[in-house]
Parts: structure tokens; sequence; C-alpha cells
């Protein structure tokens, strides 16, 4: 069966498996700079889009991994949290909204209220859609 | 914020793509609003604008539906978390001007639902926020 977002013959995993890596694995990763722990997350043929300036990050170990190594030398402190999450194991899919606070080398804090749409093919994050409230954050790296 | 469940998955899908946007694309004010609690909360939050009670919610669709010539929403992907009463969906808002211009928007709504109507709507904007 050809795998869409959210699509049918998707097997559900438990309720608290989305909750958990969306927290404990995926931003958990991001704030602390753990490449590897975030890259897991992904399928390796993942694409990551920001929809609000429709940037497209396309593939774990090319676009993906470019685009954390640069947010991670670019900024200085990176914090997720105040999460609220639709998890929904039937389509295989968790949306959630968190406040993103995020400093970059020499600048001073920023404060983002976004949201990301993740649908998993299997275990592993297969397309994310993030949304910002401010410019993009998620630049293409240089890699 | 946490509200009992209570709408089943269907109940939530159909309240948030058949009752409310269809609605909004009919530019049916009283049936919009109908679906939303008293004290509703309803935020863009790609454009940090607010706008809370039904009062607020009146004035901003009237002013929406009388910015458009037509108003169509459609290619909903739903999530939904029956047990803690939420609903999000991806779609696309295609928005006509009365010149004919035509905006499209990929769009997200977040949705938390309480005894069977909107609490709070969170939305996510691909571009510039028509919700003023």
């Amino acid at each position: 069966m050809t795998w869409s977002e959210g699509g049918t013959g998707q097997i559900a995993l438990p309720y608290p498996f989305y909750i958990d890596i969306v927290t404990k694995r995926y931003f958990d990763g991001v704030d602390n700079k753990t490449l590897a722990q975030v890259l897991d997350c992904f399928s390796a043929d993942a694409v990551l889009t920001e929809v609000t300036s429709n940037t497209v990050h396309t593939g774990r170990d090319a676009g993906i991994r470019a685009m954390f190594e640069k947010l991670f030398t670019d900024f200085s402190s990176i914090w997720h949290g105040n999460f609220v999450h639709t998890a929904d194991p039937q389509s295989n899919a968790v949306c959630s909204q968190f406040t993103v606070l995020i400093t970059p080398h020499g600048g001073g804090e920023l404060r983002y209220e976004n949201c990301n749409r993740f649908y998993l093919k299997d275990d592993k994050f297969h397309r994310v859609y993030v949304y910002m409230s401010g410019d993009n954050l998620l630049q293409p790296g240089d890699a | 914020m946490q509200y009992e469940p209570g709408l089943s998955r269907g109940e939530l899908i159909h309240l948030a793509t058949q009752k409310y946007f269809a609605s909004v694309d009919a530019k049916n004010i009283d049936a919009t609003l109908a679906c939303f609690q008293d004290e509703a909360l309803f935020c863009v939050q790609t454009a940090f604008a607010r706008h809370s009670g039904k009062a607020e919610l009146r004035r901003m669709f009237e002013d929406f539906f009388g910015a458009w010539q037509t108003i169509v929403h459609h290619d909903f992907t739903c999530t939904v978390d029956e047990k803690n009463a939420r609903i999000t969906a991806s779609f696309e808002a295609v928005l006509t001007g009365h010149d004919g211009s035509v905006t499209r928007l990929s769009n997200t709504n977040f949705w938390r639902v309480r005894d069977g109507k909107f609490q709070e709507v969170y939305v996510y904007m691909s571009g510039g926020n028509p919700l003023i």
C-alpha cells in the first residue's frame, strides 16, 4: 500500500509513543544539540518543510542533517516547551503546539509560538511541517 | 487547557470541516458562530492576533466575509485526539478578491473543543493574515 500523510493502512503505535518521540526524543535532542538523537527520529527519506517560508529540507542524512548542523552552530541556546499535542494513533500522526526560546550567538533571546505536524511511517517521522510565528530559523545548511 | 472528551472522532471531523468550514465558505455568519462557545478564544499564532468572545469573532468574520468575493477551504488532512477533545487539520484556503485576484494559503488549525463547540482555536498560516 502506498504511504500517504495520515492515510489508511497505518499501524497504530501506543498513544504515549507519539508524545514521547516529540518531547523526550526529538525536542530533547534539539535543545541539547544531540544530532544523532535528533536524526534517529526521522526515516532515511524524510522531508521537513518550513511552511511559512516554503523551505524544504530533504533526506535525513542530507538536507535535514545540514539544517540542524547550521541551527546548532548559529544559536547558543534552544528551548522548546509549553507543549499541547493532538496525537492520533489511527492516522500515525501527531501535531504539536509549543513555545520556542532561542538565542543567536551575540544576540538577544527570541520567542516563537510555533507548531509542527509530524506524519510517521512506521515509527519514524516521514513528513514534518513547521509553522513559525517569526522569521524562519531552519535555514538550509552549508553541507 | 484540558477539556473533557465528548465528541467522537467522526463528530470532531464533522464539526471542523463540515459545520465550521462549510459555513465559513458559505459566508453564513450565524452557522459559523454557532460552532464557538460564547467566550471562545481565536488566535492567529503566525500573526500574533487574538480575538476573544462572540462579539469580536462576529466582527472578524463579517470583515473577512466582506473582504473576499469567494472563500474556499479544501484538501483537509485531519489529526484527531478524541480522548483530549482536540482536532488539528491542514488545508488549503483559496481566497478570491473582488478584483479576481487569488490568494492561496497552506494553513493549519488546532481546535480544542468543550461541550461540542470550539473553546480555543489556533491558526498557523503560510502567508499574510486575512483574519484581522
